[in-house]
């Protein structure tokens, strides 16, 4: 018979750390006995997250106890291939792994290091994605981030240089989200957005969300309006219409003194400029455009359009309030299907609370404040046209001037460093686009399989890959890739057009996985580097963070399992052993910001362990009396941010309302492909300002594909990484909404399906097969698969593998994608049948 | 004639021969200092580094902290500055 032991606190200790279930990183507290981890809990100590820990912090445990882990290094041993190949691998040791994939990797780079691809994961060591680059690889094989972010992040970083953005929890008073989890399921340090949401709700915030389905934050809003997906734009723009040509109420002085929205444009769409090229306004006091910096704010037209040299000009406002003239509550219902007067009334409801003109003193300054926001992330606008869904949402928010005051939509920079705030053109904030890395140059033929070179406002499209790939000659791609690295990362899972992907790893003549378990990807992986958990490794994070800002230390809280190394060693060794070590640690001097201060640049003549690694980060940052040991003791440094780093970082700064650089940027672009004779290159969507229209995924309703097919996700899981942990598992079989497809209970009636009939989802790029789960919460033209349905191949016994397998649906080519960003439709038409 | 600390990264290191020298050097301008840093080619880094009197845009100089505007090769240099130069990796992937 089992016995069991009490344990008591006094045996053990608790030591600081920093969660790695997800790319945020919660301050957590591990408690450990005998030198075994036995719980997990959030650090109270840290204001990022309050103490709180979401389902997945929970489960760390899981992972690093995984019976299931690959602990040693492996050597493949079978020669073929495929998805339900079993590698037989045969455990080696690490120095014949190295010897192994250097000699494989070095063939590929004497030769030409464009031939590696490189899948690209585990965001919280996001300064290590430099090492592709490093050993001369410009490609990056997945898509994972341009789900959330291809169209996300340039447009934040546009506007405000901001990488990420979220509305204020702290004084908010009516909240819309529109196609995101923030505060309640998923997104921005979700456990302690989470407490700052329910806290919010506690004083008496208002939340609407609009979604295809009954997500969670909807069940928990105070309104819930089931929307067409891929429509929020034409929702937004109906209220945009409400504000500016019904009620006439949006924030004028905001529009005028803060953003370009007064400065005049030309029949051509681009800027009025003076001889000396600055950008120009209407002078009311004079009846002539003056340059923007030469007229009184009480003189200068925010609105109307004036004849000037023989053509009419019109302010960058008007010529928005000119197309939202278009977008009336009627039409855009017929969009959407949400009704008119819905439209009408969450506008009123929204500037009403909004407050335009009020003003709140915090600290000994006062702000505008602006207690009304719209939220938006993923499900709103990763879509074919998500520049566009992006950059309405944002001049809604400056309808009423709540970009970044109080109560309203706020920047969340990247890291530490803040907010990318420079002086630009006009009195304006530098764009910054690209925050990652340094905004690509125009290439041809390109060097990047995704096509980089060619998006230099956008992110990194990996989803094209499986155009590239299979077609290099018609992209001017003059290699093929020969070799891959897996690093934290499931291409085969995570792309579009799985198919595709797996042709593309069948011409692999090597792949190296560095990961902690077997994956769908790793099926393919000649040898298998096996990473530490975050339980196990070290480093300092701190990403976006969308109230706080300072590191936390992540810390090995016991000894490693196994042996496994941690990814630093690795790369670092493979640096080494390729003969560029001296490159990467110049890479590194660089992506961590220790050029700043020339006393922290690592030696390129020197190797340094991962300890010694980051306790030179550590004091770049926080100075001498800060080092690793420091944060050992301390676990992290973390604060809240000021009311003057959250709040109008830039100052006196304009902030853009006409996207003009956008605009140019397509000009630019247009007269590059035309000098090298390619012509059908699509470049539609470089404008200056948003509007409705049709994206591809709409128009596939056309061709039969009657229903719309979304994916969702939920605090339980991270991508799909999470879905082979039993414990996370578990609880994702008990909830019917990641039980199968769900499906309206109008429309089974309708369909005649019952809950578990066997259906397919057919879309024009593939088909998944599962189970009906007929809801209520569901938009009946919409069917909705659960991310947590779990994956086709699994190490652990205990996870079912059900398949269901929603990125089959979605095409990865430029049909689908955003011709200025890169970003991906991640909606799918589909049509259903029984099976 | 006042001294720069230089500190050079990737591809101007290797262009330099040297990752850390101090160099003392005559002018008062970035532009001076890049004219009498010469490479492995014989050239000066100037010539590497600078077209039509701007710093190329595959390059960056940072000079005590702060990154130089490509237009600013004017930029006095008092003495003792710690002078970066660095080659742009424009490929560094990540979405």
């Amino acid at each position: 018979m089992a016995t069991t032991t009490a344990v008591t606190p006094s045996q053990g200790r608790w030591i600081p750390s920093t969660c790695g279930m997800c790319l945020h990183g919660c301050g957590i507290k591990v408690y450990v006995e005998k030198g075994v981890a036995l719980k997990i809990e959030g650090d109270p100590t840290n204001p990022d997250n309050l103490g709180k820990l979401c389902p997945k912090g929970n489960a760390g445990l899981a992972r690093l106890y995984d019976s299931t882990r690959v602990l040693h290094p492996m050597k493949r041993t079978n020669p073929k291939k495929g998805l339900h190949e079993d590698p037989r691998w045969v455990q080696i040791s690490w120095d014949e792994a190295y010897e192994i994939v250097a000699r494989e990797l070095g063939k590929v780079r004497r030769d030409d290091p464009r031939k590696l691809l490189c899948a690209l994961g585990d965001f919280q060591r996001i300064l290590f994605w430099g090492w592709p680059a490093v050993f001369g690889s410009p490609n990056f094989f997945t898509s994972l981030g341009n789900y959330c972010g291809g169209s996300y992040h340039p447009v934040n970083g546009s506007v405000d240089g901001s990488f990420a953005s979220i509305n204020d929890y702290e004084y908010c008073n009516y909240w819309i989200q529109i196609g995101s989890g923030d505060g309640f399921s998923s997104h921005l340090h979700l456990s302690g957005s989470a407490k700052r949401m329910a806290d919010a709700r506690m004083r008496g915030m208002k939340v609407v969300s609009l979604d295809p389905r009954c997500s969670i934050a909807s069940a928990k809003a105070d309104e819930w309006i089931p929307i067409i997906p891929g429509t929020d734009r034409a929702f937004v723009l109906g209220m945009a219409h409400v504000l500016v040509h019904e009620l006439r109420r949006y924030d004028r002085a905001f529009l005028r003194d803060r953003t370009n929205a007064p400065y005049l444009v030309n029949d051509s769409g681009d800027f009025l400029r003076d001889a000396a090229g600055k950008a120009q306004v209407w002078d009311l006091s004079a009846n002539i455009p003056r340059a923007w910096d030469e007229v009184p704010p009480e003189f200068m037209a925010l609105e109307g359009a004036f004849f000037h040299d023989g053509m009419t000009v019109r302010t960058g406002f008007q010529v928005w309030k000119d197309i939202l003239s278009e977008n009336t509550p009627e039409k855009m219902a017929e969009v959407t299907t949400v009704p008119a007067a819905t439209i009408r009334k969450i506008a009123k409801e929204f500037v009403d609370a909004a407050q335009i003109g009020a003003t709140i003193e915090i600290e000994g300054k006062t702000y505008p404040y602006r207690p009304a926001a719209l939220n938006y992330y993923r499900g709103s606008q990763s879509h074919g046209n998500g520049l566009f869904d992006n950059l309405t949402f944002k001049l809604f928010n400056m309808l009423v001037g709540n970009i970044d005051v109080p109560g309203g939509h706020l920047g969340v920079p990247l890291d530490h460093r803040g907010f990318f705030v420079s002086p630009g053109e006009d009195g304006m904030l530098k764009p910054e686009p690209h925050q990652l890395h340094p905004g690509p140059v125009f290439k041809y033929p390109p060097d990047s399989s995704h096509l980089m070179e060619w998006f230099p406002i956008g992110f990194d499209a990996g989803q094209l890959n499986a155009e590239t790939l299979l077609n290099p000659e018609r992209f001017g791609l003059n290699y093929r890739p020969e070799a891959m690295l897996i690093y934290h990362s499931n291409p085969w899972w995570n792309m579009p057009e799985t198919d595709k992907i797996e042709q593309i790893f069948q011409q692999m003549k090597f792949v190296v996985a560095i990961e902690i378990q077997e994956t769908e990807s790793t099926q393919w992986a000649d040898v298998f580097l096996p990473d530490q958990t975050f339980l196990e490794s070290t480093l300092l994070n701190c990403l976006e963070p969308p109230a706080v800002t300072g590191h936390s230390l992540r810390q090995p809280v016991v000894k490693p399992l196994g042996d496994t190394r941690d990814a630093y060693e690795i790369l670092t060794e493979l640096s080494e052993r390729m003969g560029f070590r001296d490159n990467w640690n110049d890479l590194l001097n660089m992506v961590c910001g220790f050029t700043a201060n020339p006393k922290y640049l690592l030696d390129p003549d020197k190797r340094y362990n991962v300890e010694e690694f980051w306790d030179v980060y550590a004091r770049s940052v926080y100075g001498e009396e800060r080092g690793l040991d420091w944060f050992k003791e301390h676990g992290h440094a973390v604060r809240y941010r000021t009311p003057a780093e959250t709040y109008m970082a830039y100052g006196s700064l304009r902030i853009p309302f006409y996207f003009e650089f956008i605009k140019r940027t397509g000009d630019e672009m247009r007269q590059k492909f035309s000098e090298v004779g390619l012509k059908d290159w699509p470049l539609d969507n470089y404008q200056p300002l948003p509007f409705w229209k049709n994206s591809q995924v709409l128009e596939d309703g056309k061709a039969g594909y009657e229903y719309f097919a979304i994916t969702f996700k939920e605090s339980l899981h991270t991508f799909a990484d999470t879905m082979v942990m039993p414990w996370l598992s578990e609880v994702s079989e008990k909830d019917p909404v990641h039980g199968g497809i769900l499906i309206n209970s109008i429309t089974a009636r309708k369909l005649g399906f019952k809950t578990g009939d066997r259906v397919r989802l057919t879309s024009p790029a593939g088909s998944i097969d599962g189970g009906v789960q007929v809801v209520e919460g569901i938009h009946p033209q919409v069917f909705g698969v659960s991310n947590a349905i779990t994956r086709n191949v699994v190490t652990n016994k205990r996870v079912k593998t059900r398949g269901t397998h929603f990125n089959r649906l979605l095409t990865g080519s430029m049909k689908y994608t955003d011709s200025a960003t890169g970003g991906l439709e991640s909606t799918a038409r589909v049509r259903v049948e029984r099976l | 004639m006042p001294i720069a600390n230089i500190a050079a990264l990737g591809t101007t290191r290797k262009m330099l021969g040297f990752s850390r020298s101090t160099v003392e050097f005559e002018g008062a301008t970035i532009a001076d200092l890049l004219r009498q840093l010469p490479t492995q080619d014989g050239r000066a880094l100037y010539d590497t580094l600078v077209c039509n009197g701007k710093l190329r845009p595959d390059f960056a100089i940072v000079v005590d902290g702060l990154s130089l505007r490509t237009d600013e090769l004017d930029k006095q240099l008092q003495g003792g500055e710690q002078v970066v130069t660095m080659a742009i990796i424009r490929h560094l992937a990540g979405g």
